[in-house]
């Protein structure tokens, strides 16, 4: 017996010991480290190999082999010894304390709208547009065929600045700035701030947000306008809802309608927040007016098209329930954190 | 607007339930805000004559009385001073229903202090008739006994309705039921007007210098009138508007101003100095004090009906304080004018007084109305106050304004409408509507719009109208299809939502603020001066007067908010737009990411593991990793001073060359009164040129198989060696295979800090061999020694 095999046969007796005293999986891996690691003893004496007597190869070989095994074996036998084993009592976890709850991040209840809006309407075809919130009188009023005395234009009811310009009080001028700028057809909606001078109270802000929706094309009718809302209505509050258009004035759509979801609280039947009318006003719409059309050089004999607009925030207290439209803005964690 | 039913149904028959009328008014732009009805009594009240009246045996103050209602007698025990012998009353007999606001209530048989009542008599109040409370309501005695009083009294329900700034037409009753007699289908009818002919000359009763701003002025004269209180019909007419009552004259004028829509105004002739008036501009600083009492100083903008003196009414607005018809009026210049609709808006605005008069004239008012609707005013002055007509119509115009002519093409209203509505139909309609169609063809007519309809003057104003006729449900729905007209690269938001959606990833709760603040959340940023901000003209108050020049201050407000309703952990942040003045700074509107962090990182904190602390490393690792999810490589921190920021807490960010924005533990001066101890992290990156340098994954880089070899440094350096000196000084050295450096341990002591790096070598082609990754070890080791001057431990 040679000075290898005898090595072998002491270190299988150490871990064979070490083996049936081992109590983790540490302990194991720290065998392994020993006996088969890159640094540990059976590659050191595969390197003394060279050194046995070619008679003593053979035997000496088998040796290193068997013995090898043999700690693998060891190794695999206390791996599924601790894998039978019960913890013991002492190492039990109390696995009624909370877990590690991972911090992650909530959508604003007023962006959450906008971007399914934004998403329900680019699924038909619209794309997002934008435009600046500090506006010209021209593209917020003149190019929207607002008459020069219409209250809107009031600083009462508008934020103006020294050098004449205003806060944008609608989504509307970006219409005019992508019709400015694009050649019919033109199929857009518009999310964004606009400013109104109202104090706030629970259902006004001096800011809130709009989206407004504009498709210029040849052969465009009513019937386009009224399908595309219905599907709006349908993909954002069910198959339930119902819509209805009543008519109404706007400066930039004629026909102007209004138009109405039926009520998502009480489903029409009548309640405070429909003011028991079983309808809830959601917003403006109608077919551009001629006015606009040629305001931005588009043909109204050759061109024709819709525009909507609803309100952000309104959306968001009916879906959500919220009571008043300061929470919003106030934003207490407690609010935030539950959308 | 309020619309009395019953008054309504003066001028058309209205053949259909109230919901279904209001309902239709709706649908056709008459939108129904609100019903109130009012004097409905019950059935079941009847006629009864009280036949005896005895004291009641256990009560001071009630009597019992027998009370025949026709059919049979009832013992009634009442309370009322007047329930004498021969009286007819009200009396609401069993099972009589009243509903009131407080709810149902129902009359029962019943014992009042043990005498058998067998019904109840009524006071006017009781009936909802008025505020009359003081007795029984006494009734015609010759009425037949059991009659019911819901046939003497019939209620009214008050539709108040929202009208449309371009309908001026739908304020007044006839208006009104010109479009509900369309709905429908049958016809509205004025009362017969007629007043005797008079003849008698006026000359100089009324001049019109400002020909520009009043357009027509009539004026007529009614002599020895009787003022005094108007007839009960004139006055429930008035009540069942929303109008007080005043005297009989006044009562008129505001009667036909709500029947016809034309304001009406009657001056005292005796108290027109020079007994004439004059439509003119006023002389500047000429006052007025109005009805209202209030004195006004006047302009050359402002119109005034002046007598040959002074104003005596703000024209189409108020009158003045004297100008009225009084008790002691016997004579009445009758004025009934068409003013300039714009002029009357501003004056109205610029003095803050509006009046029934200058609604109906700033929205504009039929000129054919001015005539009609003096003489209908005669007609109901001469019945109610009598006197007789003491002038002719005294007209002074500048001509009849012509009315649009409008053609129409039929396959036109269906092209833009979307239905198949027949040209008949559409024909129908307008001639409905009291519009005149003429040379009607197969394909076209032509509408000429009447003066009332200051709406219609082009083709789209007549589709609107069959539009809302025929009924917008009509409309049918067709199928949606997404017609692309762009592409989706060229839409404004997906990079934003992008982003939004990669911060909230990390964690961040979203915040909206908004745009306009006070000075002081303003110059927050210390990037800002007071020369930078853009300041609103007209703002509601000093709170938010200024467009935000960055979203510190308000995000500063909302970490301040929170901590003192105690929530002191917060990740916040928002993508919003800020404003600035000057461009050499930022552009006029830019989008800004601010985002905030503080408190302690776990919400669960029973292990010293999970009490740590949100640090700085915390947001710059927040960004870091923002960075990477965007695939923005080239970015670095650098250095920066900023009055924001703890000095020597905060790093500037560069994204692809260009400054980004900043970061780091706000200054202790701007958050003065926080009541935490935990610090707050801020950062402020400017998100176009975030979103300049962001791209979508690369290719796909090849990635090694074979494993990795790694050593371990440690060594003492001078405290001003950083970490990124240490980095850049191995990169530059470029130890052959060495695939990353990791920092694993750095402590501080006594002006020298110990730091040890993991280095991980790794060959794309084969496994390393330990002697050749030594040698490179090696010679690093002795370069960081002799050239970084650190010392190996």
């Amino acid at each position: 017996m040679n000075a290898i095999i005898e090595k072998i046969n002491v270190a299988l007796k150490e871990a064979e010991s070490k083996a049936a005293i081992a109590a983790d999986s540490v302990a194991i891996e720290q065998i392994r480290i020993d006996y088969l690691g890159r640094n540990g003893l059976f590659p050191a004496l595969s390197k003394e190999m060279g050194t046995v007597p070619p008679e003593e190869r053979k035997e000496t070989g088998r040796a290193f082999n068997v013995g090898r095994n043999q700690i693998q074996a060891l190794i695999d036998e206390a791996t599924n010894r601790l894998a039978a084993k019960p913890e013991s009592a002492s190492n039990a976890l109390d696995l009624s304390l909370p877990g590690k709850r991972w911090k992650f991040g909530h959508k604003h209840p007023v962006t959450i709208i906008a971007d399914e809006c934004a998403n329900l309407f680019r699924r038909m075809g619209f794309i997002v547009s934008e435009g600046p919130e500090i506006e010209d009188i021209f593209h917020n009023f003149d190019a929207l065929n607002t008459p020069m005395d219409h209250p809107s234009r009031d600083p009462q009811d508008t934020f103006y600045f020294e050098d004449g310009r205003i806060l944008r009080t609608q989504t509307s001028p970006v219409q005019i700035r992508t019709m400015e700028s694009h050649e019919p057809p033109v199929r857009i909606v518009a999310p964004g701030r606009v400013f109104r001078r109202d104090t706030p109270d629970a259902t006004h802000g001096m800011n809130f947000h709009q989206i407004e929706g504009l498709y210029i094309d040849k052969n465009v009718s009513m019937a386009d306008l009224k399908s595309v809302l219905r599907t709006f209505a349908t993909e954002m509050y069910g198959p339930k809802v119902k819509i209805r258009l009543r008519p109404h004035f706007f400066p930039f759509t004629e026909p102007s309608v209004e138009y109405d979801f039926s009520c998502i609280m009480c489903g029409g039947k009548g309640c405070p927040v429909c003011k028991n009318s079983g309808w809830i006003e959601i917003a403006g719409a109608g077919m551009v007016d001629p006015a606009v059309l040629k305001n931005v050089g588009y043909d109204p004999e050759i061109w024709s098209g819709y525009a909507f607009g609803l309100g952000i925030e309104r959306l968001a207290m009916l879906r959500y329930r919220i009571p008043d439209l300061r929470y919003l803005y106030e934003n207490d964690v407690r609010f935030l954190e539950q959308f | 607007m309020n619309i009395s039913k019953n008054w309504l149904c003066k001028y058309v028959a209205i053949d259909c339930g109230l919901e279904t009328l209001c309902d239709k008014l709706t649908m056709a732009g008459i939108e129904v805000e609100a019903l109130e009805s009012s004097g409905t009594i019950p059935p079941g009240v009847v006629a009864g004559r009280i036949l005896t009246r005895t004291p009641h045996p256990d009560s001071d103050h009630m009597s019992v009385c027998t009370v025949d209602v026709g059919k049979e007698t009832l013992q009634i025990v009442c309370g009322a001073p007047n329930c004498d012998a021969g009286n007819v009353v009200p009396v609401a007999t069993i099972g009589t229903v009243f509903h009131t606001p407080e709810g149902e209530f129902k009359i029962k048989k019943s014992k009042l202090r043990g005498v058998e009542s067998q019904g109840m008599m009524c006071s006017e109040r009781e009936l909802g008739l008025s505020d009359n409370h003081d007795g029984l309501m006494l009734l015609d005695s010759a009425l037949e006994l059991g009659t019911p009083i819901e046939r003497l009294f019939p209620g009214d329900t008050r539709i108040e309705i929202e009208v449309t700034p371009n309908r001026s037409d739908w304020l007044s009753m006839w208006g009104v039921a010109r479009d509900v007699a369309c709905l429908l289908n049958t016809e509205a009818k004025l009362p017969e007007i007629e007043i005797p002919e008079c003849t008698i000359p006026a000359p100089g009763l009324v001049t019109v210098e400002a020909p520009d701003l009043c357009l027509r002025y009539t004026g007529r004269l009614i002599r020895n009138v009787k003022v005094g209180s108007s007839p009960k019909w004139l006055q429930t007419a008035l009540e069942s508007v929303g109008l007080r009552p005043s005297n009989n004259v006044v009562d008129v004028t505001n009667y036909v101003m709500m029947e016809l829509g034309q304001p009406l105004h009657a001056f005292d002739l005796a108290k027109l100095s020079g007994r004439r008036v004059v439509a003119r501009r006023a002389k500047s600083g000429e006052k007025i004090t109005t009805l209202d009492g209030k004195t006004l100083t006047l302009e050359p903008r402002h119109l005034v009906i002046a007598d040959a003196e002074k104003p005596m009414a703000l024209a189409g607005v108020m009158g003045g304080e004297f100008s009225g018809v009084t008790d002691a009026t016997t004579d009445v210049l009758l004025e009934s004018a068409v003013f300039f609709a714009s002029n009357i808006r501003a004056t109205s605005r610029e003095l803050g007084i509006s009046s029934d008069s200058s609604y109906r004239y700033e929205r504009g008012v039929d000129w054919d109305m001015a005539e009609l609707a003096s003489k209908r005013a005669a007609q109901l002055i001469l019945e109610t106050a009598g006197g007789e007509l003491g002038s002719e119509l005294v007209d002074v115009n500048s001509g009849r304004p012509a009315e649009m002519v409008i053609p129409c093409r039929f396959d036109r209203v269906r092209a833009l409408i979307g239905t198949s509505v027949s040209n008949e139909r559409i024909v129908e309609i307008f001639r409905a509507l009291q519009l005149k169609v003429d040379q009607v063809s197969a394909t076209d007519c032509v509408v000429t719009a009447p003066l009332f309809r200051h709406d219609l003057e082009r083709e789209a104003d007549l589709i609107e109208e069959v539009a809302r006729i025929d009924g917008l449900d009509q409309i049918p729905e067709i199928a949606v299809t997404g017609k692309i007209c762009a592409s989706i690269r060229e839409d404004a938001y997906l990079p934003l939502e992008t982003l939004r959606n990669k911060i909230i990833a990390l964690g961040f709760d979203e915040c909206l603020h908004y745009s306009t603040v006070n000075r002081e959340s303003a110059l927050a940023d210390s990037r800002f001066a007071e020369a930078d901000l853009i300041k609103l003209k007209n703002p509601i108050s000093l709170e938010l007067a200024i467009m935000r020049p960055s979203l510190l201050g308000e995000m500063l407000g909302s970490v301040e908010r929170n901590i003192s309703r105690r929530n002191l952990t917060l990740k916040l942040f928002e993508i919003g737009k800020a404003f600035c003045r000057n461009s050499e700074l930022f552009p006029e509107e830019r989008f800004e990411i601010c985002m905030a962090l503080t408190g302690l990182k776990y919400p669960e904190q029973y292990s010293d593991a999970l009490q740590e602390q949100y640090d700085f490393y915390d947001l710059k690792g927040a960004l870091e990793s923002l960075f990477e999810m965007m695939n923005i490589k080239r970015y670095r921190f650098v250095p920066t001073e900023d009055g924001r920021f703890r000095k020597g807490r905060a790093l500037g960010v560069e994204v692809a060359g260009k400054t980004a924005g900043a970061f780091g533990e706000i200054s202790s001066h701007l958050t003065k009164g926080f009541r935490t101890t935990y610090p707050i992290f801020v950062a402020q990156i400017d998100m176009a040129t975030l979103l300049i340098a962001a791209h979508g994954a690369g290719y796909y880089e090849p990635f090694s198989l074979f494993p990795a070899t790694s050593r371990d440094v440690a060594f003492v350096a001078p405290a001003g060696l950083s970490h990124d000196d240490v980095l850049a000084f191995i990169r530059k050295e470029k130890p052959t295979d060495l695939e990353s450096i990791q920092l694993f341990d750095i402590f501080e002591k006594e002006g020298y800090k110990s730091m040890a790096y993991k280095l991980t070598f790794r060959n794309r082609e084969r496994t390393l061999v330990d002697a050749e990754v030594n040698a490179r070890f090696d010679k690093l080791k002795e370069s960081m020694q002799n050239k970084l001057k650190v010392e190996l431990r």
